[in-house]
């Protein structure tokens, strides 16, 4: 054949090999998007075409789900970690790029080997803890654990867009009569805040998608939502039409904060001050 | 207003000295230029004046304030930055705004003071831009007007053209020396551009390797130099450095014998250098001059023409007329002007005075 149609036949398994992809990737999510309004024998009768209900929803969130709760304590576990983290990892951010600390190449370091150790390795050490602390199926006791996980990442996010902060504006702050903190709230926040708030939704999923610690150290009171997704299925067999309209409720907030994050992603990693 | 003063100021990170022991005392309303290479210590020393450092030993005093242990913010300077330090989200007005209200300037005087210091750079319409919208010079000038806006004791100013391009660079230098003439303050200025220097200055400490090699006004600095780094560290193109050995008179370069005039004050040194500058040395037919040699290369810059002549491995550059027309490897003669030559010795690198 001739290179031109070789050409085309390349792309043209380019192409395929992309929409096989998308496919295998996007199919699972469209089922689980379908099943949710689809009755629970049309779930399994795997009809592409049907009559969508809209009660799997309703139903979710009444006895004896109650996805409702769980929603709740979802969303407080979440915020109040990215409220607590954001701050803290602000500090320890500036610290780390602005102050020439003794060991801080070692210090960075061991803050990011905590992400190395597997979680289920220390999760039953946590339980015990908590247990002798009576902080087991408490909102405090998750939101400790989740600040303990999203700190790491929210402390190297933050550094690297506190470092594309160029001294000189600093310095002229100092010189044009302000304090370090003043420096810091006039100056550094107001630049970082594309970064912060990056880093803030990347640690708001990380803490709403956590699910073993969840797992474990709740089991009534405290239960957050993809633990309750799990629980779908111990507590009624496999009601898929019920699991995936919980699984549309806990994906569609992700989508969306995903959808900003990306946006403001790009202008935080090449933002810079004017020169 | 307000002089400042370095006694005995060191500036070492472990075993490397940026500012090796300086003294200096810039007197109230003098323009100072810090001149030299890169690395040798002019920054440093501005940034300690400004509290952006700590010195490691010695004083420093504004007025007659030891100023070590104050923060910036506390010894009422104020500085230019070689890049503007500009607050991207603020507008030119919010920038300009700032050291005043941060010190906590009534908001009604705020305003009138900010339009004045605009007035004086000519910003007044860019108020409400922001600073990503401004081209280069417009931002030093916000850079400027901020620094004025507060009438501080002294101003600092680090390589503040040097970002510039060349047309914009030589029109700034005029507007920097009309405002600082109108506004009387004490001021501290980096460069590395010797014609910055020269145009600017009161005086000009010339540093190289954490000290100062020379301290005087620019004619001192160009007419009279204390060291061979001075002496062609200042002017372009830059003096004639000819080694060789002074014996009763004679400068000895290779197999040639150079008869310096009487005027000068040794007679007899071995390892000497010759220093004259290229306006210094005029070229006429050979056997008139101090010096015959062939021409190397020919240069017009306009206005004027560099000749320059080799001697044994060295080089002499002659600037003469723009009209001056000679040939290459035409032999011509050198004339050296009595009243403006230098020795130094080669080793020390200090100057020769008898």
């Amino acid at each position: 054949m001739t290179p031109r149609t070789r050409r085309r036949l390349l792309v043209m398994l380019q192409h395929i090999a992309i929409v096989l992809f998308i496919l295998v990737m996007m199919v699972p999510i469209i089922w689980i998007a379908l099943a949710a309004f689809k009755r629970h024998v049309d779930v399994y009768q795997l009809k592409l075409l049907f009559t969508p209900v809209l009660d799997n929803f309703s139903r979710v969130f009444a006895e004896p789900y109650n996805l409702g709760e769980k929603l709740f304590n979802s969303t407080v576990v979440a915020a109040v970690t990215v409220l607590l983290a954001i701050p803290v990892a602000t500090a320890a951010a500036y610290a780390f790029s602005r102050f020439r600390l003794r060991a801080q190449t070692f210090l960075l370091a061991i803050i990011l080997a905590t992400q190395f150790v597997p979680a289920v390795v220390i999760v039953l050490p946590f339980f015990v803890m908590y247990r002798d602390l009576g902080l087991l199926d408490t909102l405090t006791g998750l939101i400790i654990v989740n600040l303990a996980i999203v700190m790491p990442f929210a402390i190297w996010m933050i550094k690297g867009f506190i470092d594309g902060i160029p001294i000189d504006t600093e310095e002229a702050a100092l010189v044009d009569g302000s304090s370090r903190l003043q420096v810091i709230r006039n100056i550094v926040l107001p630049m970082a805040a594309p970064g912060l708030v990056t880093a803030g939704i990347f640690c708001f999923i990380i803490a709403w998608n956590e699910f073993l610690f969840a797992l474990i150290l709740t089991s009534k009171d405290a239960v957050t939502l993809p633990v309750g997704l799990a629980l779908f299925k111990a507590e009624e067999g496999d009601l898929w039409n019920l699991m995936a309209a919980a699984g549309i409720i806990i994906m569609v907030p992700m989508f969306v904060l995903a959808l900003i994050i990306r946006r403001h992603f790009v202008q935080g990693m090449t933002m810079g001050a004017v020169r | 207003m307000a002089s400042v003063s370095l006694n005995n100021v060191t500036k070492a990170w472990g075993s490397v000295k940026g500012v090796d022991d300086q003294s200096l005392h810039i007197a109230d309303r003098e323009f100072l230029v810090l001149l030299g290479p890169s690395g040798c210590g002019k920054t440093t020393t501005m940034r300690m004046i400004a509290g952006l450092e700590e010195p490691t030993s010695g004083d420093i005093l504004i007025g007659d304030r030891r100023v070590n242990d104050e923060l910036p913010k506390d010894r009422d300077v104020a500085m230019v930055f070689q890049n503007y330090g500009l607050y991207p989200h603020m507008t030119v007005r919010g920038n300009i705004a700032y050291p005043l209200k941060v010190r906590g300037t009534p908001t009604e005087e705020i305003g009138p003071r900010v339009e004045a210091a605009a007035e004086q750079v000519e910003l007044t319409e860019l108020l409400d831009r922001k600073p990503k919208a401004l081209s280069g010079g417009q931002r030093q000038r916000v850079a400027l007007a901020r620094a004025i806006v507060r009438t501080p004791t002294v101003f600092l100013m680090d390589e503040p053209l040097s970002n510039l391009d060349a047309k914009l660079r030589v029109s700034m230098r005029a507007e920097l020396k009309n405002l600082s003439h109108r506004l009387q303050v004490t001021t501290v200025y980096v460069t590395h551009d010797q014609i910055e220097a020269m145009t600017l200055a009161d005086r000009v400490a010339v540093m190289q390797g954490g000290r100062i090699q020379q301290l005087g006004t620019p004619e001192a600095i160009y007419n009279d130099p204390e060291t061979l780094f001075v002496a062609s560290f200042i002017g372009s193109p830059a003096m004639n450095l000819v080694r060789g050995q002074l014996e009763a008179g004679a400068l000895k370069v290779g197999e040639r014998s150079i008869r310096l005039p009487d005027s000068l004050p040794v007679r007899d040194h071995a390892d000497a250098v010759l220093g004259a500058r290229p306006e210094d040395i005029d070229v006429v037919d050979a056997g008139q001059g101090h010096i015959d040699a062939e021409v190397f290369a020919v240069e017009n810059t306009g206005d004027s023409v560099l000749i320059t002549v080799r001697l044994g491995d060295q080089k002499l550059t002659s600037r003469g007329d723009r009209y001056l027309k000679r040939a290459i490897d035409e032999r011509i003669g050198l004339k050296l002007n009595e009243d403006h030559l230098y020795l130094f010795d080669a080793v020390s690198e200090k100057r020769l005075r008898g």
